[in-house]
């Protein structure tokens, strides 16, 4: 948040390096997480680079040309802006996925009082995607064994989208079918409190960190907002 | 506690026939009912059918009556039949809570859904972990269990909840032949502890050693019932699309072929 | 019809590391009805992925009639070896029966009639003439296996490789598996059965493989396999020979995997109480 809030470039790097990159390194998911969010940011993140670098309309000094495009300075300074950004939301949402185990975190929200079944749900978001990719994976492993081109040319593959979505959607949906009879019958939806066995540790260091990270979110928007910091 | 059902009907929603059909069933105490019969012959309905989900979570009409005790119980919400009837499905991986970070706490899902103190929801925990041999398995991460292990996982889960009855769809359908063995084992210990169950499965050698009592059906309606040994051995199960179970096959065929069947039982047995 | 050869493959899952597979040597002849046996983990989906290129040797060769497999791509591979996976739902895609056997068949060039009767000899042997417009979920699972396995069939290919037929089919889906097998096999066509069902093998396949650790451990005839002598190998990694082999073995007949064997043996007259 604060980096899309600063303006310029140095600042946002610093949201990045303190606020991304360090906790990272500190839970050992430096590795894992460049890997990750690279991976999702990459296209969003290629694309408005490109954009910006050839095509920013305020655009003066020239650095280079490809054919009918060039490239200017400030396209260049506004296309880094942007991808730090990207990279600063991109980077902090993965961290999030990367160290909060689900169990954890749907326990922590019932505990503030969040509905069981909201946390639930947000917990499921999240599990779904590997299941998803694991079935998606098995499904097309059967149908090119059917003799389905995956390795062909482009538009080969764009037919094979349906012989791969469809029993992927189907499939989910009846998965999900079973869970929802399987929780019903274990009480899920029964009305009342629900008892809860234990309750994440929230250690002194957690809430240090969380505290430090909102006054310095405030304390840069602030400086902002006041142009102390342009 | 007798779970009856007494000339039960169900029909899905936005089906043309009903997928059962006048079906009276009575499960008692420490007792384990056999149900076989062909694909789509009505197995998986008539488990929904008992366990109440059908027709309250899947929708769908449902005729006669099913008691427990002489009460009758169709007007219970179905959180409050879970804590009477519990029901196992085909599938490990979907009963899995996926919120539990470990076994313990995906058995004690159920106890806490129930709002019970801390210390019961524990000891009842255990409790089941330890009728099926599982509680070594406490810390895993259920996930990453193998699928008889998750199956046990889920039965814990289901046991937690202290039912009367305990309804099984198949349970070791997709199962390899260890996980088939560990479940049917604990099965067979949750049979001689007193448990009253009530099992579906294609594998009629393994109905064979479990349940005491079955019934076979066929489109919806029940056409064999009895004494495990007898619905067996019974001549019309080729027909019905139920497979003979292994030493019932033998039997026959040294029948057949003019042979004193009297030492094959003694190998079988042995 | 081609040949198949396996020489020290070896596997490694990248997710993991997993060496799934530890030197596998396998010939297996044109023609020849082979069983595949051993628990979830023992390499045997791992082993039979490698042959339709599936999945690439981390070491080791695949070799198909002569031909290294590493030099085709999956899409070639599937007009020789035919895979017939073990859950229908993570295939069937199309709403209409015969859309979806129509489905392999077309990839692979057929057309027209010959088209039209490759699938029609599909749906016959699997029992499902008369469904051609039905919606694949309107038949119950056991017909949607008999389904997935005739998308297959329609394939026409020289070998088949038929990965848990029988697991969650009802008597009269295991029969037709059966007849089906038999089928081929008289089309001199090669077939690879992996199952659970020790009695499925012994009776329907004149080879067993048994696979633990990503190793081959037993391999021969059933009555090799299930004979009292391999019968520690066996249990070592939690399978039980068929009932038919113990009884015999029990009363003195010597290796009698199959029911009839059993029988026969009996009729011998040499039963010892």
């Amino acid at each position: 948040m604060a980096a899309v809030v600063i303006g310029g470039l140095l600042g946002p790097a610093i949201v990045v390096a303190l606020a991304v990159l360090l906790p990272a390194t500190l839970a050992g998911v430096l590795l894992r997480l460049m890997r990750t969010a690279l991976l999702f940011a990459l296209p969003l993140a290629g694309s408005a680079f490109v954009v910006n670098l050839f095509f920013f309309p305020e655009g003066r000094t020239v650095l280079f040309a490809i054919g009918p495009v060039t490239a200017t300075a400030e396209g260049l300074s506004f296309a880094l802006e942007i991808l730090v950004r990207i990279l600063a939301i991109g980077g902090a949402i993965t961290l999030f996925y990367l160290t909060t185990p689900p169990a954890t975190f749907v326990v922590d929200l019932e505990r503030r009082g969040i509905s069981p079944r909201l946390a639930f749900v947000a917990n499921a978001s999240v599990q779904t995607v590997p299941a998803l990719v694991e079935r998606a994976g098995q499904i097309t492993a059967a149908q090119r064994a059917r003799g389905l081109d995956t390795e062909g040319s482009a538009w080969k593959r764009i037919r094979g989208v349906l012989p791969i979505v469809a029993p992927v959607i189907l499939g989910s949906i009846a998965e999900v079918e079973e869970r929802t009879m399987a929780l019903e019958a274990r009480g899920f939806t029964r009305p009342g409190r629900r008892s809860l066995l234990w309750a994440p540790a929230d250690s002194g260091r957690q809430r240090a960190a969380r505290w430090l990270l909102l006054l310095a979110v405030i304390g840069l928007v602030v400086a902002r907002l006041t142009g102390w910091w342009a | 506690m007798t779970l009856s059902l007494r000339g039960v009907g169900y029909r899905y929603a936005g089906a043309e026939r009903p997928a059962l059909l006048d079906v009276d069933l009575d499960l008692g105490d420490g007792e384990v009912v056999g149900i076989a019969g062909a694909s789509e012959a009505g197995k998986t309905t008539l488990c929904l059918v008992v366990a109440g989900i059908a027709p309250r979570t899947v929708g769908g009409r449902i005729r006669g009556t099913i008691s427990l005790d002489g009460e009758r119980i169709d007007a219970w919400p179905i959180h409050r039949l879970g804590e009477r009837i519990g029901i196992g499905f085909q599938n490990p991986a979907s009963q899995l809570s996926q919120v539990a970070g470990t076994v313990f706490e995906e058995v004690a899902f159920g106890p806490m859904n129930l709002g019970i103190a801390r210390e019961e929801i524990v000891e009842r925990s255990w409790t089941a972990l330890e009728a099926l041999r599982i509680d070594a398995l406490a810390e895993r991460d259920p996930v990453r269990l193998s699928g008889g292990q998750q199956q046990l996982v889920a039965i814990a889960g289901l046991l937690a909840m202290r039912p009367a009855h305990l309804v099984l769809d198949e349970p070791t359908a997709q199962l390899d032949p260890a996980g088939t063995r560990l479940v049917a084992d604990a099965i067979g210990r949750l049979a001689a502890d007193g448990a009253s169950i009530l099992v579906a499965e294609q594998k009629t050698d393994l109905l064979a050693t479990i349940t005491s009592r079955m019934v076979v059906l066929e489109s919806g309606r029940i056409a064999l019932a009895g004494r495990s040994a007898e619905v067996l051995a019974d001549p019309r199960l080729a027909e019905l699309g139920v497979a003979e179970p292994s030493a019932v096959r033998l039997r026959r065929l040294a029948t057949a072929a003019g042979l004193d069947p009297a030492p094959l039982e003694e190998a079988v047995g042995a | 019809m081609p040949d198949l050869d396996v020489r020290g493959l070896a596997h490694v899952y990248r997710e993991g590391g997993v060496r799934a597979l530890d030197g596998v040597d396998l010939w297996i002849a044109a023609g020849e009805r082979v069983g595949i046996v051993g628990q979830n983990g023992s390499g045997k989906t791992t082993l039979v992925r490698h042959l339709n290129g599936l999945l690439r040797p981390t070491e080791g060769r695949v070799t198909i009639d002569g031909t290294d497999a590493s030099g085709l791509m999956v899409a070639e591979l599937a007009s020789r070896v035919g895979l017939v996976f073990q859950d229908p739902d993570r295939q069937i895609f199309a709403s209409s029966v015969r859309a979806e056997v129509e489905f392999g068949p077309r990839n692979l060039g057929q057309r027209g009639t010959g088209l039209a009767d490759s699938v029609r000899r599909a749906l016959e042997a699997t029992g499902l003439a008369g469904e051609e417009r039905s919606n694949p979920y309107d038949l119950g699972y056991s017909r949607r296996k008999l389904l997935a396995l005739a998308s297959v069939l329609a394939m026409r290919t020289p070998v088949l490789v038929l990965d848990e037929p029988t697991t969650g089919q009802d008597a009269r889906g295991v029969d037709r598996v059966r007849r089906i097998v038999a089928a081929l096999a008289d089309e001199g066509r090669t077939v690879i059965t992996i199952s659970h069902d020790m009695r499925f093998v012994a009776e329907t396949c004149e080879r067993v493989i048994v696979m633990r650790g990503g190793r081959v451990v037993l391999d021969g005839t059933p009555a090799e396999a299930f004979a009292r002598e391999a019968w520690e190998t066996l249990r070592s990694t939690y399978l039980e020979p068929p009932l038919a082999a113990r009884v015999g073995q029990r009363l003195g007949l010597g290796s009698t995997p199959t029911d009839a064997q059993l029988i026969e043996a009996m009729r011998g007259g040499r039963v010892h109480r």
